[in-house]
C-alpha cells in the first residue's frame, strides 16, 4: 500500500512494531469476559498515537493513507478484535468527516485533541428504524437562528460509551427541504446528549455499543460537516471509509485464524500423523490460505486506489463483504479444525468467530450491499472494474483463465440487461447473484495482481486467483443451468464460502 | 389505462411522493431526485422500474440513467410511453 506522503514511509514501520509490541500484552479473552477495555487500555493507544492515524499531520496526527492505516488496523485485529473496532472507527467514520469537511474552526478546535486521544470519536447513523435504509433516519436538526436543535436517537453506536465527539446524520428540514440530510458535529457535552447503556453482544464485547439519544440539543450552525443538505452523500463517502478500515479488521482476524490452525494442525496427532498430514485437512488450510491472501490483496487495492484518488464506493463495499465473508468462513473452519478445542474458549477459536460475525451485518448488511454491487454492475458504474492491476505473477495461464470467467460475466450482465430492461433494477435476487460473481472474480485478480515478488508469493497468489476463477466459473454455469432460483441462490452462496 | 397525459403525469408524481414519503403537493417538477428528494442512483431507478411497470411500457436501463428531476422523469416515461403505444398501430399499418 503506497502512502499518500512520502514522509509517513518512515512512520508507519514504528507504527507497526509499537502496535505488534501492544498486542503481545493484550489479553484478548479477559477483555471478552470483561466484556470492556482495561482501564488503561485508551491512554497507552492514545501514547502510540494510534487515534491520529488518519488525522493529517499538521493537525497533530500522523497523517497515514486510508491503505496505511489498514496494515495498522489489521495488525491490532490479529490480537483483539474489540480493540481494532474501537480504533478503526474512531479513524474512519468518526473522525473522517471532519477531517474531509470540517470548517477551519472546527478543525482547529478538534483535530488536534482527536489526534491526541484526549477526546474519542463516533459516528451515529443507524437508528431503531433506520439500519441499512438510511433514508429512514428521524434525528432531526432544526435550524434556530445560528443554531441547529437536534432531536431524536441513535442506535449501536460504536465507542458510544465513552466518545467525545459525534458525527451524526440528521434530517434537516430547513437546509434543502424535507428530504434532505445533513451530517452534524455534536460535542458530547452538550446538554441533551444522553448516552445510553452497554449492549450486551455476541462479540467484539470488549467495544463500546451504545445508544445516543438528542433531546433539544444544540449546536452551532458552523457544526454541520460539508454541504448543508448533503448529507446523505457525505455519509457513504465517509462509510467508504469504515467499510474499508472493518475489511482490514476481517484480514487481522483471518490471519489469526490460520495461524493458530496451521500450528494446531502440524501439531495435533490422529491416526498416528499429523493433522496437516491429511487431504482433507489440506483443503481446508489450502483454502483458508487462498482466502486470507485474496483479502489482504482487495484491502491492499482499494487502499491504492484511495490514494490515486480514484472512486472506491463499489471497491469498498466488495472488499467489506468479501473480507467480512471470508473471516467468517474462515474462523468457522479454524474452530472445525481445532475439533473440540474449537468448541471451548481456551483456544481462542470461538471467540474470534464471534469477534467477526457481526461483520457480515454492520456498516451495511452484505445481503444489501451485494444488491448494490449487482445494480452497479447492472448500470455500468464506473468503479465496478474487476480487473487490478498490479506487479503480480506473469503467468498468462491463471490470467487466460480469469479473462474467460471474466467474460461469461460480462456476458450474463448483458443478457439480463437486454432481456429484463429496467426491471432489473427491482430484482434483487438477480442483482445479488450478479454481485457475488463479481466478488469472486475481482478477489481472483486481486490475488494475482499481488502474487509476487518471489515464488512462493507466485504460488500462493496464484493458487488463490485459480480458487476463485474455478468458483465463479461453477456458480457461473449452476447460474445458468439451474432449473430454478432456489439452485441458483445454492450456487451463488457458495461463492464465498 | 390511462390514456391522458395529464392523469399519467399525477400518476408519476404520486409515486414519487410515495416513495419520497411525501405529501403530494409538496413534489415539485423542478426536484432533483437525488439532491432534493434523498434517492440515491439506485432509488431514482427503482422508482423509473415502478413507473414503466404501472405504465406497462418497456425502459432501457441506459436510457434512464439520465434522469435527473422529476420533471425529466415525467417527460421521459410520456415519451416512451407515446412511442411504445403507437408502435403496434405503426406496424400493423408496415403489413
Amino acid at each position: 500500500m503506497q502512502s499518500a506522503d512520502p514522509a509517513t514511509h518512515d512512520v508507519l514501520p514504528i507504527v507497526l512494531e509499537q502496535t505488534r509490541r501492544l498486542g503481545r500484552t493484550l489479553d484478548a479473552a479477559a477483555i471478552d469476559r470483561q466484556a470492556r477495555l482495561p482501564g488503561d487500555l485508551l491512554p497507552r493507544l492514545a501514547e502510540l498515537g494510534l487515534f491520529g492515524l488518519t488525522i493529517p499531520a499538521p493537525e497533530g496526527g500522523l497523517g497515514l493513507s486510508l491503505g496505511e492505516a489498514c496494515q495498522v488496523v489489521a495488525e491490532l485485529a490479529e490480537v483483539d478484535r474489540s480493540v481494532a473496532t474501537t480504533v478503526g472507527l474512531h479513524c474512519g467514520l468518526g473522525t473522517r468527516g471532519l477531517v474531509e469537511l470540517g470548517d477551519e474552526a472546527l478543525r482547529r478546535r478538534w483535530l488536534a485533541r482527536l489526534a491526541s486521544g484526549e477526546v474519542v470519536a463516533a459516528f451515529g447513523a443507524t437508528e431503531p428504524g433506520a439500519g441499512s435504509d438510511l433514508t429512514a433516519v428521524a434525528t432531526t436538526a432544526h435550524v434556530e437562528g445560528d443554531a441547529l436543535r437536534l432531536e431524536g436517537e441513535k442506535a449501536y453506536v460504536t465507542n458510544g460509551g465513552f466518545a467525545g465527539m459525534f458525527t451524526v446524520l440528521a434530517r434537516t428540514p430547513e437546509l434543502g427541504g424535507n428530504r434532505a440530510w445533513s451530517l452534524v458535529a455534536v460535542p458530547r457535552d452538550r446538554p441533551g446528549v444522553h448516552v445510553g447503556a452497554e449492549e450486551h453482544k455476541l462479540g467484539i464485547r470488549g467495544s463500546s455499543t451504545t445508544t445516543v439519544r438528542f433531546d433539544g440539543v444544540r449546536v452551532p450552525r458552523s457544526h454541520v460537516l460539508g454541504e448543508p443538505g448533503a448529507g446523505m452523500v457525505h455519509a457513504h463517502r465517509l462509510l467508504e471509509w469504515g467499510r474499508t478500515l472493518m475489511a482490514a479488521g476481517c484480514l487481522g482476524t483471518a490471519r489469526a485464524a490460520l495461524r493458530a490452525t496451521l500450528a494446531h494442525a502440524r501439531m495435533r496427532r490422529q491416526f498416528g500423523r499429523p493433522l496437516a498430514d491429511f487431504q482433507v485437512v489440506e483443503g481446508h488450510l489450502a483454502r483458508m490460505a487462498s482466502t486470507a491472501w485474496a483479502m489482504e490483496a482487495l484491502v491492499a487495492h482499494v487502499g491504492r486506489l484511495e490514494g490515486e484518488g480514484r472512486p472506491i464506493a463499489v471497491p469498498s463495499a466488495a472488499a467489506k463483504v468479501f473480507c467480512s465473508e471470508g473471516a467468517f468462513d474462515l474462523c468457522d473452519r479454524a474452530v472445525q479444525l481445532h475439533g473440540a478445542l474449537g468448541f471451548v474458549e481456551d483456544t481462542g477459536m470461538a471467540l474470534l468467530l464471534r469477534d467477526c460475525r457481526v461483520t457480515r451485518i454492520f456498516e451495511g448488511a452484505n445481503d444489501v450491499l451485494c444488491v448494490r454491487i449487482g445494480t452497479a454492475l447492472a448500470t455500468g458504474a464506473p468503479d465496478t472494474e474487476r480487473l487490478v492491476h498490479g506487479p503480480g505473477s506473469v503467468d498468462p495461464e491463471p490470467h487466460r483463465e480469469w479473462m474467460t470467467a471474466n467474460a461469461r460475466l460480462d456476458a450474463l450482465v448483458d443478457e439480463a440487461r437486454r432481456r429484463r430492461g429496467i426491471a432489473l433494477v427491482r430484482d434483487q435476487r438477480w442483482l445479488a447473484w450478479l454481485g457475488q460473481a463479481h466478488l469472486a472474480l475481482h478477489a481472483a485478480s486481486a490475488s494475482l495482481a499481488t502474487a509476487g515478488p518471489g515464488a512462493d508469493a507466485i504460488a500462493r497468489g496464484t493458487h488463490a486467483c485459480k480458487t476463485f476463477v474455478r468458483r465463479a466459473h461453477e456458480a457461473l454455469d449452476r447460474l445458468t443451468h439451474a432449473p430454478d432460483d432456489t439452485a441458483r441462490d445454492a450456487a451463488l452462496m457458495e461463492i464465498l464460502r | 389505462m390511462r390514456s391522458d397525459p395529464q392523469q399519467r403525469r399525477n400518476r408519476v408524481i404520486s409515486l414519487i411522493a410515495d416513495i419520497a414519503e411525501l405529501e403530494l403537493d409538496e413534489v415539485r417538477e423542478g426536484h432533483r431526485l437525488r439532491e432534493d428528494l434523498g434517492m440515491d442512483s439506485l432509488g431514482s431507478l427503482e422508482l423509473l422500474s415502478t413507473l414503466s411497470e404501472e405504465l406497462r411500457i418497456d425502459l432501457e436501463i441506459e436510457d434512464a440513467m439520465g434522469i435527473e428531476t422529476v420533471g425529466d422523469a415525467c417527460e421521459f416515461l410520456e415519451r416512451n410511453y407515446l412511442a411504445q403505444t403507437a408502435q403496434p398501430v405503426a406496424q400493423s399499418a408496415e403489413r
